[in-house]
């Protein structure tokens, strides 16, 4: 397993996606899986950064393996407030542009580009898991 | 992330470079306001964004655009998005950006499509 865990801070935003380039490259993942997984946990560290830790310091960890050489595993832990992004409603992509919401889109690429996506609780952990096929 | 923009006959053309990312969404929105502000006050009512150079969009870059979109149907402005590579394709695909803004395979199409004027002056443009 391959790890990274940083401060929960904006600076350090641009060194979790280094890790994540280093990662696509070093399993030598085509450009479109390596976008796929770049997206998904940029959106899931952004809402991690900017609301994990109201009034507070925390980390954040990101934890990779892969699975029969076809599933590629993403865990991304903090200890901020207990938060399940995918309790989030759909936006309605179908609405009119007056009627559509302008935010809201993070958690939906997330769901999107991953193969599978499940949040869940341990201590005073969130975990979010995000699981993609290797193509 | 960086921009050009260019006044052709009565559309202006914004082309974007590189990543627009969390980091960058500051700078794309940047790029656009001035010319939003024209929508506003009446002086410009047709955008084309050329997002040719752009490999990389985030919720944060579509959040930009959206924001643009509202303002151009306020205000009975156009704003339309060229040339995207196949990956940004994929990701309007998704988010049914083809229901927020015109979307054109080239910045020649947009042109034909917003401005019969223009299409001359583009196509000088890019013989100069």
């Amino acid at each position: 397993m391959t790890r990274i865990r940083l401060a929960a801070k904006q600076e350090n935003l641009e060194k979790f996606l280094k890790f994540i380039s280093v990662l696509a490259e070093q399993n030598d993942l085509s450009p479109d899986t390596a976008m796929k997984i770049r997206l998904s946990i940029e959106e899931a560290l952004v809402n991690i950064l900017n609301y994990a830790y109201p009034g507070c310091n925390g980390d954040v960890e990101i934890r990779f393996r892969k699975e029969n050489d076809t599933k590629l595993v993403l865990e991304i832990f903090d200890n901020g407030i207990p938060f399940d992004p995918l309790s989030l409603p759909k936006p309605d992509l179908t609405a009119n542009i007056s009627d559509r919401k302008v935010g809201g889109l993070g958690v939906f690429f997330m769901r999107e580009m991953a193969e599978d996506v499940h949040y869940r609780r341990e201590g005073d952990s969130n975990i979010l898991t995000m699981i993609f096929c290797r193509h | 992330m960086q921009f050009t923009s260019q006044k052709i006959s009565n559309v202006t053309l914004i082309r974007i470079q590189g990543r627009i990312d969390h980091n960058t969404s500051k700078d794309f929105e940047n790029a656009l306001k001035p010319h939003l502000d024209e929508c506003i006050s009446g002086m410009n009512k047709k955008i084309i964004v050329d997002l040719n150079g752009v490999d990389f969009m985030t919720s944060a870059g579509l959040r930009a655009l959206m924001i643009a979109a509202k303002t151009c149907d306020k205000q009975k402005a156009e704003i339309a998005v060229a040339a995207l590579q196949p990956i940004i394709q994929e990701i309007f695909t998704i988010s049914r950006f083809d229901l927020v803004l015109k979307i054109f395979p080239t910045v020649k199409s947009a042109f034909e499509n917003l401005s019969v004027d223009a299409v001359g002056d583009y196509g000088n443009n890019l013989s100069s």
